[in-house]
C-alpha cells in the first residue's frame, strides 16, 4: 500500500513513527493521549457559527465579494453616483437564499450525524453491561457486539460466543465483498469469554500504530499480564463491518470516530465545484479587466472633458471644493463609473444558478421513470450544485458488484445426465422467456423450501418427485458438496451463510428440490431428503482453491457406502471422468455451451462410489501428507488427485450472476454518447472481465484487449508502451505532438490533449500493476495509453486506487468523470469523482450518504445523464449565454452615454430601474427558460446518444460563447443607445413640448431595452409551455404595472427626492416616437439573431444539427418510424471460474472450530456419529485424551490461528495455499520462490497472479513456430494424475491442429488446454488470454485463423514471447 | 438485516413521485422551430413592413416647416458682454430679421436650442430639491449643492445648479407687415410643460401672498429677480410654477437639446399659422454661452404626428427595411443552394 503513491508514503512514513498506546479500562490514562471520541461530524455549521461561518464561505464568492467592496464604494458620497439601495438590495436577496439553502442541507447532515452518533452500544464497566450511545465510546473501552450489529469503532477482538473466539464479519461495507469473512482473538483474550469480571479487568496495555486507512494492516502489542501478544489485522474488528453468525463478542476499542479505518478512508469530504463554476469565475475576472478597461477609458475621457469644457463650464457648476484639478476629478470617476458598471457582473448570476440547479435536481427527484419500486426509492439529487456537470460527463468509473451486478446468484438452468433443465417450454415446445407473468414452480411439497427461489421448469421437478435416481443424486451432491454453513433460528427456516453467493445459490437451489442441506457439524452433514432425514457422515473435504478449480466432499451415506462427491470447474473435470462417461460428457458438454451462450457461470458435478478399502488406503495417505511439513501443499494435492479420479459425471449447473436490469443496453447508450466506462472493482480479474462482456465494455468486435500484468516498473512501462504502439503507433514518436508538449511543458497543471486511436480497444489492468503504473513517471504513460481505450477493466482494487486513478484523469484531462458504485470501497472514489453516484443497494447506505446523486438501479444512469443532464446542462448554458448578454446590453448603456454626458457618471437609467432589472424584470423569463426548456424531449435524447455530444466538449457555453454574448451585448447596446438618441434629438410630442429630457429618455430606453431581452428570450426558448408565456410575458406587463407604481403621483409625492420620475410613464408612453423606437430596435437586434442562428447550420453543420434536423423531419412527417437500437447478442463465453472468491471454508469445517457444542445434539439426532469420531483419527490427528489435547491445543492454536489469518484475509488466496503453513524450509523456500518479484505482496490485496509467460504451455508455442511439446493426445480414460511435468490434452482438444473447429470446441480447446496442470505452477484465471495455448506454425496467421480473439491476441501475445 | 427489513415494510407508502406533468417535466407546450419558411418570410415581412413605415415617416418629416436661428455669433457684442459676469445688471438687447418665405401653416412653436450647455452631467441633475419644488418645505434643500444657500446661510429658492441656471433670454417675435408697421407675434406662454409638472410636481408654498411665503428664502446667485417676480404680467405664472422654469428644471439627456419657450396663438393674422413675409426676433440677450463655448439659437417649427423635422426615424427605418429584405432573398439563395447538402445529411 505504500507504494501506492510517494506522498502518501512520506505521509504514511511519518505517522508510522508515532504510536498509539492505550489500555484497557483505563478511560483516565487513555484520555491523557487525547484521542477523539467516537462522534462522527459531517455537518459544517453549528447555530452559532453558522452566520459568520456562512457568510464568509459566501464572500468567498468572487461574485459576493465585488459586492461588498461595492458596497463598502457607495458609501463614499463624493464618488457613488448611485443609491446604496441599487446595490443592497440584491446582496440581501442573494445572501438570504444560499444562507436559507446552506442551512436546510447542513440540517439534513446533522440529522444523519445524530442518527448514527446516537446508536446505542453495550459498553463493559465495572462488571456490568452499561448500554450507552456509540458517540460516548472512547478509546479503551471494551464492548459488547451483538449478531447484526454493526461494528461501533476499531475494536480488538477479545473473545465471543464461538470456540476459539472466532467471529464471523460481513464486510460489505467497508470494501463491498459480501461474503463472510473470520476474525479470530488471540487465544489468552478468547479465554475471558464472557465473563464481566474477568473482562473489565482486563488491563491489557496495546501499542498499536497510529490511525490510518489502509484497511488490510494493522500491526500492534498487546501486553497482559507481563506477556506481549503480536496483533495484526485479523484480530481487530473495523467499524463499518457487521457482525454475522456470531452471538456475542467482546472488543477493545483502538481507533474511535475520526481515527477509525473507515472514516480515514473516506477521505476528505471537498466541497464540488462543476466546471461551469471555474468558468464563471473566470469570466468574472475577465469582465472585471473588462470593466477597469472601461472605467479607465471613461476616467480619462472625464479628465479630458473636464479640463475641455467642464471648466468653462463652473458657472452652471462649479467643481466640488476637493477637486482642485480635472484629474483629481477623473480619479473619482473612475470609481464612480465602476460602481455603474458594477452591473455587467450579475448580482443575481449565482443565486440564479442556484435556483435552477435547484429546479433541476428537483426533477431528477421528481422522476417517475427513476423510481424503483421494488424498493421503494426514487432517485435521489443529494447535492444541487452538480447538475449541468451531468450533462458533461466522459469517463464513467463503476463498480462491478451491486452496481452493475444485481451481486445475487440465480440457479437458473442445470443438465442432469444429458437432460437440460430450466429452459422453460411451453405446451407448443416453444422456449419461454421469463419475465414477471411466468409461472413459478410449485415446491409447496417441501417445507422447508426457500419462498424466495424461482424456478421456471416443472419437469425438474417432476422428474424429482418420479424419483429419477440421476436427479436425486445430482442435487444430493449438491447438497453435500458445499462448505455453507446454515443456521435454523426457527423450526423450518434455513438461513444459509455461504461464503460465495454461488455456492449459497447452489445449495439454496438443491434445498428447495428436496434435498434440504439442514445442518453439519465437523464430522456429519445431515439432508432432508424429500422430507426424510438422513446423517451423512463427512469424511473429508478436498477444499476448493484458485488452482484445483473444484472442490469434493466424501461422505460415508447411511448405506454405508463411501461416496465423493465432486463440483468444479469443467474444464478440470472433465479431464477426472471416467472414460464410460464419454457420450454423456458430450451433450453435457453442449448444454455447457448454451448456458456459457447465455453469460451463465457453470459448473459440472460428478460423483464417484469409492470402495471402503481404497478408501481407508487413501485416508492414511491423506493424514501423513497432511501432517508432511515438507511440500505439503504438493503431497495434498498429489493425494487429492489420487481421490479425484474416474469420476461419473452428473451434470452441471448454470448459474446467473445476476446483471442489473438494462445494464448492457445503458452501457451500449453510453457508449454511443461517447461516453467511455471504466470498471474499478476489487474482484477478481476473470469475473471483472466475464462481467465487462456480459453488459457490452467489452466488445467481441473489438480489436484488441491488453493485459497489463507487470511486476515491476519496467515491465509494465513496456506493457503500457506495447499497447500503445498497437493503438497508435505514432505516439510514440518523438514528433508526436503530444509528446513534444509534454517535453516543453512540463510545469503543472497541464492537460493532456484527446488521443484518437486507430480502433476499438479494452485494457485490463490489475490493480497489482496499478500501483506501478500510478507512481510518477508512469502515470501519464498510463493515461495516456489508457485513454484510448474504450472500455478498461481494473481490477483487484482497494478503495484507494479506485479514487487514485479517478484523481489521475481529473488531473490530466480537462473532462467530467462520474463515478458509481454502492460500497463504502466505492466512498473514496465517489468522492474524488466529479460527480458520484451512489446505488441505494444492498450494501449499506455509506456510497448512498456520500454520494452526489443516488439512483437504484445503474440502467437509471442513463436517464439520469441523458435526460437530466443533458437538459441542465443545455439550460444552464442558455442561461448563461442570455444572462450575460442582456446584462452586458443593460450596462455597456452607460458606457455610451458617458460621451454624451461629460462622462459625468450619470446612470441612463433610474436607480429603480437599475435595482429590479435583474432581480425583478427579468429573472423569471430566464428562470422558466432555465427550468423548464427542452430542445428535444426525452424519448430522441435517449434514442439519439449523440445529441450528448456537446456538453462534453462544452460548446454550448465556453470562453468562446461569451466573447459572443459580450460582442451582441455591445451591439444591443449601441443599437438601444442610439437609435433613441437619434430619435428624440430634435423631436418633439404631439403638443410641441420637447421630448429629449433626460427622464423621458431613460423611460424610452429602458423599456426598448426590456423588450429586447424579452423578445430575445422569446427566442431562445423553444418549449412554449404556459408557465413560460406567464413568465415572459407576464415579466414585461409587470414592468408597466411597476413602472406606473413608480411613476405614479402618490408615491413620488411621499417620496419626492427618491421617487423623482413623476408622471415620466404617462406623458411618453403615449408618443408614437417610443413604440417606433422599440419596433425598431427589437427588429435590429434580433433580426441578425435569427439570420445567424438560421444560416449556422447551413455553413458549418455540426453533428448536432444534423442530428436535429432527422428529429425535426420526424416530427414533422411521423411516418417515418425511429429504428429501434438492438442490443447485438455476445458470443458464449464458458465462464471457467467456479463459485468462490476464495478458499473454501473446508479446513475450518473438518477443524470442528465452528461447531459450537452441538454434538450433543446431534447425538440425539444420530447417536451413530457421535461414535463414529474415532474413524477419522486417522484423517485428522485429533488427541483424545484432555492433558495432551490441551498441550496440542496450544501448538495447533497458534498454527491455526495463523491459517485463519491468512486465509480470512484479503490477501491473495493463491499464496495462501502454497504458502508455508509450517516452518519447514522446502514450503519457505518455494513460497520464496513465488513471491519473487511481488513487492507489492505485502501491501496489496491483490493476488499476484504470475503471467509474465504465456501460461499454457500445453498448447503454446514460440514466435518461431515449432511445437515446444508433442502434440500427441493423451487418450481421455486416462485422466492424468496432475503430475507437474506431464502436460495433458484430451483427445478432443485439437490444440491447433484442425482449423475447422466449432466454437464449441473451440472453448472446450482453450479451456482444456490452459487447465493442464502446468496450470498449478503457473496459475491463471483468465481464460481469454489462453489463446495463446494454440500452437501454430505461423502464429499471427493461424491465430487470426482459429481464434476468435484474433487481433488482440496477437497484441498481447507476440511482443511478450518475442 | 431483519429489523432494517422490517421497517421498510412498516414504511409502507408508497414514495414514488407524483405523477404530474411539472414534475414529470412533461407541460403541455409548444415547440418553437426555426424553420426555413418561418424565417424567409419573417424576414420578408419585416422587410416589408419597415419600409413601409420608414417611407411614411419620411413623407411625414418632410412635411414640417422649420426655421432655426443661432444667434450667438449675430449678438456677439452682447456675448461679449455677458462673458463677464460683473455686467450682469447691464441689459443688452439684439435683433435678428429673417424673411419666412412659405407660410408655417397650423400651430406653431417657438423654441430656444443650446448647443454644448451639460444639463445631464450627474451632479447638474441631482442638484434640486424636489421637495422644496412641491412647496411643502422651502427649507428643503437637501442634494442642491452648491447652490443650496447662499453665504449667509439662508437657504436659496429654488436651489441648486439647474434652477440657478435657468434660461432668462427674452426672445420676442415680431412680424414686419409692412415696411413700417411690425407687430409683436401673439404668442402664448402656457401649455408649454407637461400636466403634471405644472400641476402635481411643482407647488407653490400655500399662501395668498407669494413674496411672504418665499421669506426666509434667497434668489438664486445668477438670478435677477426673486423667484415670485419672474412674471409681471400673469400673477399666476410666478413662484415655482412659472412655465418657463418648469420647462428648464425638466432637464435634458444631451447636451445640445431644444425647449419650448412660446406658442403661436393663432388670433388675428395668425389663425392660419406664421404666413409668409418678414420676420424679427428681438433678443434680449442674458444667458452667457461664448464662456463654456456653447451656442444658442431660436427656433420656429410647425408639427405632424410623429414629432419634428427629425428625419432619422424614418431613415433609420428604411433603412433596415432595405437590408431585411436584401438579407432575405440572400438567406434563401442560400438556403436553396446549400439545401441538397442539408438534405443528404439528413438521409445519413
Amino acid at each position: 500500500m505504500a507504494k501506492i503513491n510517494n506522498s502518501g508514503q512520506r505521509i504514511l512514513r511519518k505517522k508510522e513513527k508515532q504510536v498509539r498506546y492505550l489500555q484497557a479500562n483505563s478511560r483516565e490514562l487513555n484520555s491523557t493521549f487525547g484521542y477523539p471520541n467516537n462522534t462522527i461530524k459531517t455537518s459544517r455549521y453549528s447555530v452559532f457559527n453558522f452566520l459568520p461561518l456562512n457568510l464568509f464561505e459566501q464572500f468567498q464568492r468572487l461574485a459576493n465579494a465585488y459586492f461588498l467592496i461595492l458596497l463598502f464604494l457607495q458609501l463614499i458620497p463624493q464618488i457613488s453616483p448611485l443609491a446604496w439601495y441599487t446595490t443592497v438590495i440584491p446582496l440581501m436577496v442573494v445572501l438570504s437564499i444560499t444562507a436559507v439553502k446552506d442551512a436546510i442541507d447542513d440540517v439534513k447532515r446533522h440529522q444523519n450525524d445524530n442518527h448514527v452518533n446516537n446508536r446505542s452500544v453495550l459498553v463493559v464497566m465495572n462488571g456490568r453491561i452499561k448500554e450507552d450511545k456509540w458517540m460516548n465510546i472512547q478509546v479503551g473501552d471494551i464492548i459488547k457486539l451483538k449478531n447484526n450489529q454493526p461494528v461501533t469503532a476499531d475494536v480488538l477482538l477479545l473473545s465471543s460466543s464461538e470456540p476459539y473466539g472466532l467471529t464471523y464479519i460481513e464486510t460489505a461495507e467497508l470494501d463491498g465483498e459480501t461474503n463472510l469473512k473470520v476474525k479470530q482473538s488471540i487465544s489468552v483474550t478468547s479465554n475471558l469469554e464472557d465473563n464481566l469480571g474477568l473482562l473489565s479487568a482486563f488491563d491489557g496495555k496495546v501499542r498499536c500504530e497510529s490511525p490510518n486507512n489502509k484497511l488490510d494492516k494493522f500491526t500492534g502489542i498487546l501486553t497482559f499480564k507481563g506477556k506481549n501478544y503480536t496483533l495484526d489485522h485479523d484480530k481487530l474488528l473495523l467499524r463499518g463491518c457487521i457482525i454475522r453468525n456470531t452471538d456475542w463478542c467482546y472488543g477493545l476499542v483502538i481507533y474511535t470516530g475520526p481515527d477509525t479505518k473507515l472514516m480515514q478512508n473516506c477521505g476528505k469530504s471537498t466541497f464540488k465545484r462543476t466546471h461551469m463554476d471555474h468558468l464563471l469565475n473566470v469570466l468574472v475576472l475577465w469582465i472585471f479587466l473588462f470593466l477597469g478597461g472601461m472605467c479607465f477609458i471613461l476616467a480619462i475621457g472625464h479628465g479630458i472633458w473636464e479640463n475641455k469644457k467642464g471648466y468653462y463650464f463652473q458657472d452652471f457648476l462649479p467643481w466640488e471644493e476637493y477637486v482642485s484639478s480635472s484629474v483629481v476629478s477623473a480619479i473619482l470617476t473612475f470609481w464612480s463609473y465602476f460602481i455603474i458598471l458594477n452591473t455587467m457582473v450579475p448580482i443575481s448570476l449565482y443565486v440564479s444558478v442556484e435556483i435552477i440547479r435547484l429546479g433541476n435536481s428537483c426533477y431528477i427527484n421528481w422522476d417517475r421513470k427513476m423510481y424503483y419500486a421494488p424498493k421503494n426509492t426514487p432517485a435521489q439529487a443529494r447535492t444541487t450544485t452538480l447538475n449541468e456537470e451531468l450533462g458533461q460527463v466522459k469517463y464513467v468509473f463503476s463498480d462491478k458488484t451491486g452496481t452493475l451486478t444485481q451481486n445475487i446468484m440465480i440457479f437458473n438452468k442445470c443438465s442432469i445426465n444429458g437432460i437440460i433443465y430450466g429452459c422453460g417450454y411451453d405446451k407448443n415446445g416453444q422456449k419461454v422467456k421469463v419475465s414477471e407473468e411466468t409461472e413459478k414452480v410449485d415446491f409447496s411439497y417441501n417445507k422447508l423450501a426457500d419462498p424466495k427461489f424461482s424456478f421456471y421448469d416443472n419437469t425438474l421437478v417432476e422428474a424429482m418427485k418420479k424419483g429419477d435416481h440421476w436427479v436425486h443424486l445430482f442435487f444430493l451432491s449438491l447438497s453435500l458438496c458445499h462448505t455453507v454453513m446454515s443456521e435454523e433460528k426457527v423450526e423450518g427456516k434455513l438461513v444459509y451463510q455461504a461464503q460465495s453467493p454461488d455456492e449459497g445459490a447452489l445449495v439454496t437451489a438443491a434445498r428447495n428440490f428436496g434435498f434440504v442441506f439442514r445442518s453439519r457439524t465437523s464430522e456429519t452433514i445431515m439432508v432432508v431428503e424429500m422430507g426424510e432425514t438422513k446423517v451423512y457422515q463427512l469424511l473429508a473435504i478436498l477444499d476448493f482453491s484458485n488452482v484445483r478449480k473444484r472442490m469434493s466432499v466424501i461422505v460415508r451415506t447411511p448405506e454405508d457406502r463411501v461416496m465423493l462427491f465432486c463440483k468444479g470447474a469443467d474444464t478440470i473435470l472433465c479431464q477426472l471422468l471416467h472414460p464410460s462417461c464419454r457420450s454423456l460428457r458430450e451433450v453435457t458438454m453442449e448444454h455447457l455451451d448454451d448456458f456459457a451462450f447465455e453469460g451463465l457461470r457453470t459448473l459440472m458435478v460428478a460423483y464417484r462410489e469409492v470402495d471402503n478399502a481404497f478408501y481407508q488406503a487413501w485416508s492414511k495417505k491423506h493424514s501423513e501428507a497432511c501432517l508432511s511439513l515438507e511440500n505439503r501443499e504438493d503431497k495434498m494435492s498429489d493425494v487429492y488427485g489420487e481421490m479425484e479420479k474416474d469420476l461419473m459425471l452428473l451434470g452441471a449447473t448454470a448459474i446467473e450472476d445476476k446483471l442489473q436490469d438494462g445494464v448492457p443496453e445503458t452501457i451500449t447508450i453510453l457508449n454511443k454518447a461517447k461516453i467511455k466506462i471504466w470498471v474499478l472493482t476489487g474482484d477478481k480479474q476473470e469475473t471483472a472481465v466475464n462481467i465487462a462482456y456480459a453488459c457490452n465494455i467489452f466488445e467481441e468486435e473489438m480489436d484488441g484487449i491488453f493485459i497489463m500484468e507487470g511486476k515491476n516498473d519496467e515491465t509494465v512501462r513496456q506493457e503500457l508502451r506495447l499497447a500503445r504502439n498497437k493503438m497508435k503507433p505514432e505516439s510514440l514518436l518523438e514528433s508526436d505532438p503530444v509528446n513534444t508538449y509534454l517535453n516543453t511543458k512540463p510545469q503543472m497543471p497541464f492537460r493532456i490533449p484527446e488521443e484518437v486511436p486507430n480502433g476499438n480497444y479494452g485494457l485490463i489492468i490489475n490493480g497489482y500493476s496499478l500501483a506501478y503504473a500510478l507512481e510518477g513517471n508512469l502515470e501519464l504513460e498510463l493515461l495516456r495509453t489508457v485513454c484510448m481505450c474504450k472500455g478498461v477493466i481494473c481490477c483487484r482494487m482497494t478503495p484507494l486506487q479506485k479514487a487514485q486513478v479517478v484523481e489521475l484523469m481529473k488531473r490530466y484531462k480537462q473532462v467530467v468523470t462520474l463515478a458509481i458504485g454502492d460500497g463504502a470501497n466505492d466512498v473514496s472514489m465517489i468522492k474524488a469523482a466529479h460527480i458520484g453516484v451512489g446505488i441505494t443497494g444492498q450494501e449499506g447506505m455509506q456510497a448512498m450518504l456520500n454520494s452526489d446523486y443516488a439512483i437504484s438501479q445503474f440502467r437509471y444512469l442513463q436517464r439520469l445523464l441523458l435526460v437530466h443532464g443533458r437538459w441542465s446542462y443545455n439550460r444552464m448554458c442558455k442561461f448563461l449565454s442570455y444572462f450575460f448578454y442582456k446584462n452586458f446590453a443593460f450596462t455597456l448603456m452607460h458606457f455610451w452615454y458617458a460621451f454624451f454626458s461629460g462622462f459625468s457618471a450619470q446612470t441612463v437609467y433610474d436607480t429603480w430601474f437599475i435595482t429590479f432589472y435583474n432581480l425583478v424584470y427579468t429573472s423569471l423569463p430566464v428562470l422558466s427558460l432555465s427550468l423548464f426548456d427542452q430542445d428535444v424531449n426525452e424519448t430522441w435524447s435517449l434514442r439519439f446518444p449523440e445529441l450528448y455530444d456537446p456538453g462534453q466538449h462544452n460548446l454550448y457555453f465556453n470562453k468562446k460563447e461569451f466573447v459572443k454574448c459580450l460582442v451582441r451585448g455591445i451591439y444591443s447596446s449601441f443599437v438601444l443607445f442610439f437609435i433613441p438618441m437619434r430619435t428624440i434629438h430634435n423631436s418633439m410630442d404631439s403638443d410641441g413640448k420637447e421630448i429629449s429630457d433626460y427622464q423621458s429618455f431613460s423611460l424610452i430606453v429602458q423599456t426598448a431595452l426590456l423588450c429586447v431581452v424579452t423578445v430575445q428570450i422569446a427566442l431562445d426558448t423553444t418549449y412554449w409551455t404556459l408557465i413560460s408565456h406567464i413568465f415572459t410575458w407576464g415579466s414585461l406587463g409587470f414592468y408597466f404595472c411597476i413602472l406606473f407604481l413608480l411613476y405614479s403621483d402618490g408615491l413620488c409625492l411621499m417620496f419626492p427626492n427618491v421617487f423623482q420620475f413623476l408622471g415620466v410613464a404617462r406623458n411618453t408612453l403615449n408618443l408614437p416616437q417610443m413604440w417606433l423606437i422599440i419596433i425598431l430596435s427589437v427588429v435590429l437586434c434580433i433580426l441578425p439573431v435569427i439570420g445567424y442562428r438560421f444560416l449556422k447550420p447551413l455553413f458549418w453543420p455540426a453533428d448536432v444539427d444534423k442530428i436535429m434536423n432527422r428529429i425535426h423531419l420526424w416530427t414533422r412527417h411521423p411516418l417515418l418510424p425511429p429504428t429501434q437500437t438492438k442490443l447485438r447478442h455476445t458470443r458464449p463465453r464458458r465462464s471457467a471460474y467456479a463459485f468462490s472468491h476464495k478458499q473454501g471454508f473446508g479446513a475450518l469445517i473438518t477443524s470442528g472450530k465452528t461447531m459450537k457444542d452441538k454434538q450433543a445434539v446431534l447425538a440425539a439426532h444420530h447417536p451413530k456419529g457421535a461414535g463414529q469420531g474415532p474413524q477419522k483419527a486417522g484423517l485428522r490427528p485429533k488427541p483424545r485424551g484432555s492433558g495432551r489435547r490441551k498441550a496440542l491445543r496450544v501448538t495447533r492454536g497458534t498454527h491455526r490461528s495463523e491459517q485463519l489469518g491468512r486465509w480470512a484475509s484479503t490477501a491473495g488466496p493463491e499464496d495462501r495455499t502454497n504458502a508455508p503453513s509450517g516452518g519447514a524450509a522446502g514450503g519457505k523456500a518455494r513460497s520464496d520462490h513465488r513471491l519473487r518479484g511481488c513487492r507489492g505482496a505485502r501491501t496489496l490485496p491483490t493476488r499476484p497472479e504470475r503471467r509474465g509467460a504465456p501460461a499454457c504451455p500445453s498448447c503454446s508455442t514460440t514466435p518461431g513456430g515449432r511445437e515446444t511439446r508433442p502434440p500427441a493426445p493423451q487418450p481421455p480414460p486416462a485422466p492424468s494424475p496432475p503430475a507437474r511435468s506431464s502436460p495433458t490434452v484430451s483427445s478432443d482438444c485439437p490444440c491447433g491442429d484442425t482449423p475447422q473447429l466449432t466454437r464449441a470446441q473451440l472453448y472446450r480447446c482453450i479451456h482444456i488446454s490452459f487447465a493442464g496442470p502446468e496450470r498449478a505452477q503457473r496459475p491463471s484465471s483468465q481464460p481469454r488470454d489462453r489463446g495463446g495455448g494454440f500452437r501454430t506454425a505461423s502464429p499471427s496467421q493461424a491465430v487470426g485463423a482459429l481464434c476468435p480473439f484474433g487481433p488482440w491476441f496477437r497484441s498481447w501475445y507476440l511482443p511478450e514471447s518475442g | 438485516m431483519t429489523a432494517k427489513m422490517k421497517r421498510t415494510s412498516e414504511e409502507s407508502q408508497s414514495r414514488l413521485p407524483d405523477n404530474s406533468a411539472l414534475k414529470q417535466q412533461q407541460l403541455p407546450a409548444y415547440r418553437l422551430q426555426l424553420t426555413a419558411t418561418g424565417v424567409l418570410s419573417g424576414f420578408f415581412a419585416t422587410g416589408v413592413f419597415c419600409l413601409g413605415v420608414g417611407i411614411i415617416l419620411i413623407l411625414s418629416a418632410k412635411s414640417i416647416k422649420e426655421i432655426e436661428i443661432k444667434y450667438t455669433k449675430i449678438c456677439g457684442n452682447c456675448a461679449k458682454l455677458r462673458e463677464d459676469a460683473t455686467n450682469f445688471d447691464k441689459e443688452c438687447t439684439c435683433s435678428i430679421p429673417f424673411y419666412l418665405s412659405e407660410t408655417m401653416q397650423g400651430n406653431v412653436y417657438m423654441y430656444y436650442k443650446l448647443y454644448g450647455f451639460y444639463q445631464n452631467l450627474y451632479r447638474y441633475i441631482l442638484s434640486r430639491s424636489n421637495s422644496q419644488l412641491l412647496g411643502t418645505d422651502l427649507k428643503d434643500v437637501g442634494t442642491c449643492a452648491p447652490f443650496s444657500k447662499s453665504h449667509d446661510g439662508t437657504p436659496i429658492a429654488p436651489c441648486g445648479a439647474i434652477a440657478n441656471s435657468i434660461f432668462n433670454d427674452t426672445i420676442i417675435l415680431s412680424y414686419n407687415l409692412n415696411s413700417s408697421i411690425s407687430i409683436e407675434v401673439p404668442m402664448l406662454r402656457s401649455g408649454i410643460t407637461w400636466w403634471t409638472d405644472k400641476y402635481v410636481k411643482f407647488q407653490n408654498p400655500r399662501s395668498k401672498n407669494l413674496s411672504i411665503a418665499f421669506a426666509g428664502t434667497t434668489k438664486p446667485p445668477s438670478w435677477v429677480k426673486s423667484v415670485y417676480e419672474l412674471d409681471k404680467e400673469d400673477p399666476e405664472n410666478n413662484g415655482f410654477l412659472n412655465d418657463d422654469f418648469i420647462v428648464w428644471m425638466r432637464a435634458a439627456a444631451f447636451p445640445t437639446f431644444k425647449k419650448l419657450y412660446r406658442r403661436l396663438n393663432r388670433i388675428q393674422y395668425f389663425t392660419e399659422g406664421l404666413p409668409a413675409g418678414n420676420y424679427s426676433f428681438n433678443i434680449t440677450y442674458n444667458f452667457p454661452v461664448t464662456r463654456f463655448r456653447g451656442e444658442k439659437s431660436v427656433v420656429l417649427s410647425t408639427l405632424t404626428w410623429s414629432g419634428g423635422s427629425n428625419l432619422f426615424l424614418g431613415l433609420a427605418y428604411t433603412v433596415t427595411g432595405a437590408v431585411t429584405w436584401l438579407a432575405s432573398f440572400s438567406m434563401m439563395a442560400i438556403h436553396l443552394m446549400l439545401k441538397d447538402r442539408k438534405m443528404f445529411f439528413i438521409q445519413q
